[in-house]
């Protein structure tokens, strides 16, 4: 499970993790949640649609809609495809299912996780499945719809289906969830409630912080000072200055919410590098997935 | 005064809108400034203001209730405000009982509804929740109180446009046509199975409590029916607010970075705006890449550089090649993002700013004063 706020580049991360487990040779899925969809067009491919497709060798892109997959789920509940049509596709029914609260989270959760437990032959169907979630608020309230259901539902097919969920949620051997930030103080912020809240609400195990966009530390603190002096030259020189004491002043603020973030999460970490314009889009995932490749997550636990 | 600030401050109320991330927060805080320091009863309603931004607007410790900014905290920043500057926190489960308690026909069924889980739920985690009591705060605030401005921040959603859609989505499930035609008539009886039994001869009952379990439909139908006869006062007064929207002495500001994506959803809610005649008041793209190089001459090499620095203590080690390097991604990024913007404005017929990202963070009275000085 990818998740962080809003901007911070989830799906790139994402992406980027689906190529380095298909370059180890793993069969993988990226699911996306009713998004716009841009995973396969950061992978280079034509946008899946609510099917998976394969978007490189070994690698299979979904993205993953209510309607959909309430479709899938009721006719895998209820057996056959004739009942699900006669009843579900009912007009009325239809505005009757949209508005139970968390229904259509649970059956969004339910494709995805239903997916990574389906078997092909006796074997996984897929190796890894990446989930690339929505941001902060709707990926708790996403994660949150098996416990929910468990506090609040009695017996019935819905509780049977939200303690399988639940437990391989929960399960540290399948599921880790990876938080993903950027060096700036909301995005911080988030990624600390975001992570309290996994700890104590969802209980999901946690098990990476991938710090995006990181601008290197390119001046040292003597260059910074002179830099402040040059600012004012005639140009070429005074431009330049600007820039490089904007791009120091940066760095050093990037540092301090680095250093807030490791200390705040204890969590393995992986810094990313902030990439230049050139890079945006299909080169950055290949660029990313190199720099989780050459350091990947570390530190406590 | 440039643009932006010119028309928010001939409304009455401003609403802040645009995708997560953008600062709509810090904008909505200085137009409000903006306009108490010449003069005017500002209020400011934020829904999640960063810790810093938040203390110097004097709200760290306060929910649902307005507060009016201290003079000492104007003191403080070297500012005078000629009028009052107030400023509050959306309390989203607050606003919901209040707006329960106003509706309830007596204190037994606001009780019943305010103990019923399904409610709790709703009213503090169901996704459109904050959009929608954002609404009713504002109504509230325009109806009851003399402000001369308002300005609202909006909640931090994924799209822009959730901030328009989700009350709807909302009252849809309040005032649910098909779950009272499937379950109204029963429940009142305590039969819940009965109405569902006569729809389809037994079908639909039957596979729908297979997929929900009979339990979870009972819930929903105890919670819905607390709700009955509340439903229209409901919907009467959402539907005020959107009149309050398109009324003229109201102003949207479209608040983005100038990253792709933002973009995009600016101009999407601008298109929905214009299509529901609902008055945009201005632009601003904010934290944006200052041009540093303008014109058409050729970026300097680390050669160009060289001389200069040599005249003024020297270039070791490698910094003229670290300066030519730092400035062309600098303006790779500024020209990106310009030609993104260009798109934008050239889209959308309104007053625009353009906020350069500023060194630091916007935390206190004078840099929001400074933030709107380039709005």
């Amino acid at each position: 499970m990818v998740t962080g706020k809003g901007g911070v580049g989830k799906s790139t991360v994402s992406a980027a993790l689906a190529v380095l487990a298909a370059r180890a040779g793993k069969r993988v899925l990226v699911c996306e949640v009713n998004a716009r969809e841009r995973i396969a067009p950061l992978l280079g491919a034509p946008p899946a649609g609510s099917s998976v497709r394969e978007a490189r060798p070994g690698l299979f892109t979904l993205n993953v809609t209510p309607h959909e997959a309430m479709r899938e789920y009721g006719i895998m509940v209820l057996k056959f495809r004739t009942i699900y049509d006669a009843v579900f596709e009912n007009r009325l029914v239809r505005h009757f299912l949209r508005v139970i609260p968390s229904l259509a989270e649970l059956v969004t959760l339910g494709k995805i996780l239903f997916e990574a437990k389906s078997e092909e032959r006796g074997r996984p169907r897929w190796d890894v499945v990446i989930v690339d979630a929505p941001a902060t608020g709707h990926a708790v309230q996403l994660l949150r719809v098996p416990s929910a259901l468990l506090d609040t539902v009695p017996a019935g097919p819905l509780r049977g289906d939200a303690e399988w969920m639940q437990a391989l949620l929960l399960d540290p051997v399948r599921t880790a969830l990876a938080i993903v930030t950027l060096p700036e103080e909301m995005p911080v912020n988030e990624a600390i409630e975001l992570d309290a809240q996994v700890r104590n609400e969802l209980g999901i195990p946690r098990a990476a912080l991938f710090v995006n966009a990181m601008p290197e530390v390119r001046f040292t603190h003597e260059e910074e000072t002179r830099l402040e002096s040059l600012v004012g030259a005639p140009p070429p020189l005074g431009p330049a200055a600007t820039a490089a004491r904007l791009q120091a002043l940066r760095a050093e603020q990037a540092q301090r919410y680095l250093a807030r973030a490791r200390a705040a999460l204890d969590l393995p970490t992986t810094v990313l590098p902030l990439l230049p314009v050139a890079e945006w889009g299909a080169e950055a995932v290949e660029r990313i997935a190199d720099a989780i490749a050459a350091a990947p997550p570390q530190g406590a636990p | 005064m440039t643009a932006v600030r010119e028309t928010a401050a001939s409304r009455r109320i401003v609403v802040c809108v645009g995708s997560g991330g953008v600062g709509k927060t810090t904008v909505a805080a200085a137009i409000a400034l903006d306009r108490a320091l010449s003069g005017g009863r500002v209020l400011v309603c934020t829904i999640d203001p960063a810790r810093r931004l938040a203390n110097a607007l004097g709200l760290s410790s306060l929910g649902n209730v307005e507060s009016r900014v201290p003079d000492h905290k104007f003191a403080e920043a070297g500012l005078r405000a000629k009028g009052e500057l107030h400023a509050m926190m959306l309390d989203v489960k607050r606003t919901w009982d209040d707006l329960v308690a106003r509706h309830a026909p007596d204190p037994a069924r606001r009780e019943r509804i305010l103990k019923n889980r399904l409610y709790q739920q709703m009213s503090s985690a169901l996704a459109g929740s904050q959009e929608y009591m954002a609404m009713e705060k504002l109504y509230e605030l325009a109806t009851d109180r003399d402000y001369d401005l308002i300005v609202l921040d909006t909640p931090p959603t994924a799209h822009a446009l959730d901030f328009l859609d989700a009350p709807d989505r909302i009252l849809d499930f309040l005032g649910n046509d098909a779950a009272r035609v499937l379950l109204a008539p029963a429940i009142g009886a305590g039969k819940l199975g009965l109405r569902l039994a006569q729809i389809g001869g037994g079908y639909v009952a039957k596979t729908l409590a297979r997929f929900t379990g009979q339990a979870a439909l009972s819930d929903l139908g105890d919670f819905l029916q607390g709700f009955q006869g509340m439903y229209e006062g409901f919907k009467d007064r959402a539907g005020a607010v959107r009149a309050l929207l398109s009324r003229p002495e109201v102003g949207f500001v479209l608040v983005t970075s100038p990253s792709p994506i933002s973009i995009d959803e600016a101009m999407a809610f601008h298109e929905r705006l214009h299509a529901e005649s609902m008055p945009v008041a201005g632009l601003v793209a904010n934290r944006v890449t200052p041009d540093l190089w303008p014109g058409a001459a050729p970026l300097p090499s680390p050669e160009d550089l060289a001389p200069p620095l040599d005249a003024r203590g020297g270039n070791d080690p490698g910094l003229a090649r670290r300066l030519a390097e730092t400035l062309a991604e600098h303006q790779a990024l500024a020209s990106a993002e310009r030609r993104a913007l260009e798109r934008l404005f050239e889209s959308v017929s309104a007053p625009y700013a353009v906020v350069p990202r500023l060194e630091s963070d916007v935390h206190d009275l004078r840099g929001l004063a400074r933030l709107a000085e380039r709005l």
